[in-house]
């Protein structure tokens, strides 16, 4: 399968999707770029070049019109948990694709993802937690700072 | 029987009174306080200020003890979220949800969940009436 470039599926063009379909296209992944609004597609239209789709990433009928039967990946970024939970299963159950990868707000929501059949769910709340936690420990006796 | 409902919109409440009234313990779970105003102010039941998707709100309704859940926000993906928490998570026996979207309420009753569907409903029941007149 060499020379055939994996297609990942990115739903939701905010900053997260924006940046995401920015790198995955410099590293030649063949990308798909779902948003919603218009007027915001629009705008990623100018910037990322055709691979914008205006549309909604919960609604069956035009999920059939991205190709994501082919997908390898579909990555949910909208800041909706319960979006990106949603986009996930359609993706997994209803388009047999094989890796489902999920922006969460709630970092209990990464559990909760899992049991619900998503691959892997991302909390960046829980990223920034764990490393000022980790900073912390590196210090042997973590205090306030002196006011 | 100890009823979890999510969503105290004009369904949420009137199936809560319902279920009061027939002398079930009710919680109704909301993030907008002003919505509770719907369950009148002889509601006998719990109301819980929250996002009923997230399970600590959950777990202060009373959902590990649930017999029933329904969710029934404005939402579909809220409400299919929510209900799949309940029912995955907590592992409350009788779970429903509303569906406003027929085509994602088909994708989720295939999938398992007991979903009910307004705009189904309502277009058979208006076809009905129309093809009798």
């Amino acid at each position: 399968m060499a020379g055939q470039p994996m297609y990942v599926i990115v739903i939701g063009g905010g900053k997260v999707g924006y940046y995401l379909t920015k790198h995955l296209l410099e590293r030649s992944y063949e990308v798909t770029l779902i948003e919603k609004d218009a007027r915001r597609a629009e705008q990623l239209t100018s910037q990322l070049g055709e691979v914008v789709m205006v549309g909604d990433g919960d609604e069956m009928s035009f999920l059939a019109t991205t190709g994501m039967e082919r997908a390898d990946v579909v990555v949910a970024v909208t800041g909706d948990d319960e979006d990106n939970l949603i986009a996930c299963q359609l993706a997994k159950r209803k388009f047999k694709v094989p890796k489902t990868v999920a922006r969460v707000n709630n970092p209990a929501n990464v559990r909760i993802f899992k049991t619900l059949g998503v691959d892997r769910s991302l909390s960046a709340t829980e990223v920034l937690l764990d490393l000022i936690e980790r900073e912390l420990s590196a210090d042997p006796a973590p205090q306030g700072r002196a006011r | 029987m100890k009823i979890v409902i999510v969503g105290c919109g004009r369904l949420g409440a009137m199936t809560a009174r319902r279920m009061a009234e027939a002398g079930h313990a009710v919680t109704v779970v909301d993030y907008n306080r002003q919505a509770f105003n719907r369950l009148g102010a002889d509601f006998p039941g719990e109301m819980v200020l929250g996002n009923g998707m997230d399970e600590d709100v959950l777990r202060r309704a009373g959902i590990e003890h649930a017999d029933g859940f329904a969710s029934l926000t404005n939402g579909d993906n809220r409400n299919i979220m929510a209900a799949q928490v309940a029912r995955e998570v907590f592992k409350v026996p009788r779970v429903i949800t509303r569906i406003y979207d027929p085509i994602r309420e088909d994708v989720y009753r295939e999938l398992g969940l007991h979903t009910i569907c307004p705009t189904l409903a309502g277009a058979r029941q208006i076809h009905g009436m129309l093809k009798g007149a």
